[in-house]
């Protein structure tokens, strides 16, 4: 993919490894020829904390995050190490809305794994934009159901998502 | 997944509406929400949902008052009920009721995943039974004559049989009972089927404009023939001739087409030498026939050479067993044609158009379907929605007459409606065979052909 004008920030949430956002970052620029930002550590988000379920709310971060100083960057992607959730929902391992400006992972359930870790933030930069759930299971936007689907899937984008994304960094471009 | 879905969230509690709003849309599917029971019903009757998620708790109307409603009017929407942990046998309950499945809160999103990859190939296998269906119901559609009744399969078998053979045909009914249809798929399914398909009816036009369309002109033949022209007994060589109203033309006229039919010949306006013409003949009308010619407006010769095989086409009213097909026919016409989205009848709309006496028939059937439909705020057709159809008056109490008078018309009434069967006859009114029996006598009443 040639290089591209849009700016990400990769966001530290908690006890997350340091070197998690610089892998994070690292698969953007080698997949996606996109340098991102490590942006300065943030506290636990307590307002998202479900005592009952004792797991962070994915939803209610999401709207915080519209309240917070990201305005230099046109993504932000938050990496956690505590269990998320949205309502309905046993778990995530991330979230994002599509054409949204913010997306958060957690590390929690992914076993340490990194790359599993560069994969859901990858497929979730590609909700941002605008991109759905693909049907080719050799497509990084393919739904996995659990960690084996996950390891399954490769780390970049069949054709036609390939395609749109790259078209739309171009109207970015312009 | 690759077939993308038309879902609905019915939640009270936004921020699960949204959650799984935001699920939905990520894969792809055309996703709504509803925040209750009332809002679910009023966006159906706009746009025709596949699937619907309904949580079971809510306040005003609950999730299994909602699926029952929606199972009621639009039974091909799917409805899953999300319930919590305790309220196991509820769901249970509710997939009695219809409900497809049922997911516990919370889920992981691997089995939202798998309960639409199965509501998917539900719909699949549900289309292509469909499909299948489509084509054993061939039956029910004879070229473009619909109906499942027995007097209808008897049409089709009779349109078969007599298909092939070069019988003139006569088609009785009443106004709007399909009669060109019936004459149309006589020559679809005959060996002239390569050659023209001419209908006139006969009644529409005054006797020399007929003779001169029917017999051709030669030019001067008359004022205003600028040129010869053929016509249509010339045209429709090798091919049908459908003469719709038949009983309305002149006895005139009635002996020109007797000498055609006899010699197989015509001969111009204006001409004296004759041209060889071949064509198979078929009449309709709504006309007693055999009253008129007892009146002896209508000729027996010519009677008898039109009526080889005779078509009693049923009224709407004595098939009403074939309404819900064809009101389901014209939907899907109309829709399709006006780009409208509405494709249901309420049950209490179906009974009232079932109860219709349908004077104009099925044409008149189609006109009220068209008018619904184009008139029709929302998917579905309700009573109101047919209230420009009213009762027509009873034709016997249009003027005044004696008591006996009236008695004798309604037995004869009753007694050509079943057919002269004395036993169901004598039930219908209420009184004993022996009564029947003298009353007929009484009034000197007759079996009519």
């Amino acid at each position: 993919m040639k290089p591209v004008n849009i700016r990400v920030g990769v966001v530290p949430v908690g006890e997350v490894p340091e070197i998690a956002p610089k892998v994070i970052a690292s698969h953007f620029l080698g997949y996606l020829n996109l340098s991102a930002d490590i942006l300065p550590r943030l506290e636990h988000p307590e307002y998202a904390f479900d005592k009952r379920r004792c797991q962070y709310n994915a939803a209610l971060i999401i709207k915080a995050f519209e309240s917070e100083h990201f305005d230099s960057y046109d993504k932000v992607i938050g990496v956690f190490d505590v269990d998320l959730f949205v309502p309905l929902f046993t778990h995530v391992f991330g979230e994002a809305r599509l054409g949204g400006k913010y997306a958060i992972i957690s590390l929690f359930r992914l076993e340490k794994n990194l790359e599993r870790a560069a994969k859901v933030a990858l497929h979730e930069f590609g909700h941002l934009c605008h991109l759905e759930h693909c049907r080719d299971i050799k497509c990084l936007m393919h739904f996995s159901k659990g960690l084996e689907e996950l390891d399954n899937t490769p780390l970049y984008f069949c054709k036609y998502c390939s395609a749109y994304l790259e078209s739309a960094f171009s109207r970015v471009r312009t | 997944m690759d077939q993308k879905m038309s879902v609905m969230i019915v939640d009270d509690e936004m921020i699960v509406r949204e959650s799984l709003f935001y699920w939905f849309e990520k894969a792809g599917h055309v996703t709504d929400t509803a925040s209750s029971g009332s809002e679910a019903l009023e966006k159906l009757e706009k746009f025709p949902f596949d699937i619907l998620f309904v949580d079971m708790k809510m306040p005003g109307m609950n999730g299994i008052e909602l699926l029952e409603k929606v199972k009621e009017e639009y039974p091909d929407t799917t409805v899953i009920i999300i319930t919590a942990y305790g309220s196991v046998e509820t769901a249970i309950e509710a997939m009695k009721m219809g409900a497809s499945d049922y997911l516990l809160k919370p889920f992981k999103p691997d089995q939202l995943s798998l309960v639409m990859e199965k509501i998917i190939q539900h719909k699949k296998l549900a289309s292509e039974y469909r499909y299948l269906k489509g084509q054993l119901e061939e039956v029910t559609r004879f070229d473009n004559i619909i109906g499942q009744s027995p007097e209808m399969r008897n049409i089709f078998r009779l349109i078969t049989e007599v298909a092939e053979s070069d019988a003139s045909i006569l088609i009785l009914g009443e106004t709007g009972t399909g009669k060109e249809l019936v004459a149309k798929a006589i020559h679809a399914k005959s060996y002239r089927n390569h050659f023209p398909f001419i209908a006139i009816n006969c009644g529409a036009l005054p006797d020399s404009l007929l003779e001169s369309e029917l017999f051709g002109y030669q030019k001067g033949a008359f004022t205003g023939a600028s040129h010869s022209r053929k016509g249509f007994l010339e045209v429709v060589s090798g091919g049908t001739l459908f003469l719709d109203e038949i009983g309305d033309i002149s006895p005139k006229m009635q002996v020109d087409l007797l000498r055609v039919l006899e010699e197989k010949q015509i001969i111009r306006v204006g001409e004296t030498r004759p041209v060889d013409v071949e064509f198979r003949l078929i009449s309709a009308t709504r006309r007693d026939l055999d009253k008129e010619m007892r009146e002896g407006t209508f000729r027996e010769d010519f009677f008898y050479r039109i009526n080889v095989i005779t078509i009693h086409l049923p009224p709407l009213r004595k098939r009403k067993e074939d309404i819900p097909l064809l009101i389901q026919h014209f939907l899907d016409k109309y829709s399709h044609e006006t780009t409208r989205h509405v494709d249901h009848v309420t049950r209490d709309a179906m009974e009232h158009l079932k109860s219709y006496d349908w004077p104009g028939n099925v044409r008149e059937l189609e006109n009220a379907v068209e008018r619904a439909v184009v008139l029709s705020k929302s998917r579905t057709l309700k009573t109101e929605d047919f209230s420009f159809l009213r009762p027509v008056s009873d034709p016997l109490l249009k003027q005044p007459r004696s008591l006996r008078d009236m008695e004798k018309e309604y037995v004869c009434h009753i007694l050509s409606e079943y057919d002269w069967n004395i036993t169901k006859s004598s039930e219908i009114l209420n009184i004993s065979r022996a009564t029947l029996h003298r009353m007929i006598r009484r009034y000197n009443l007759q079996r009519t052909k």
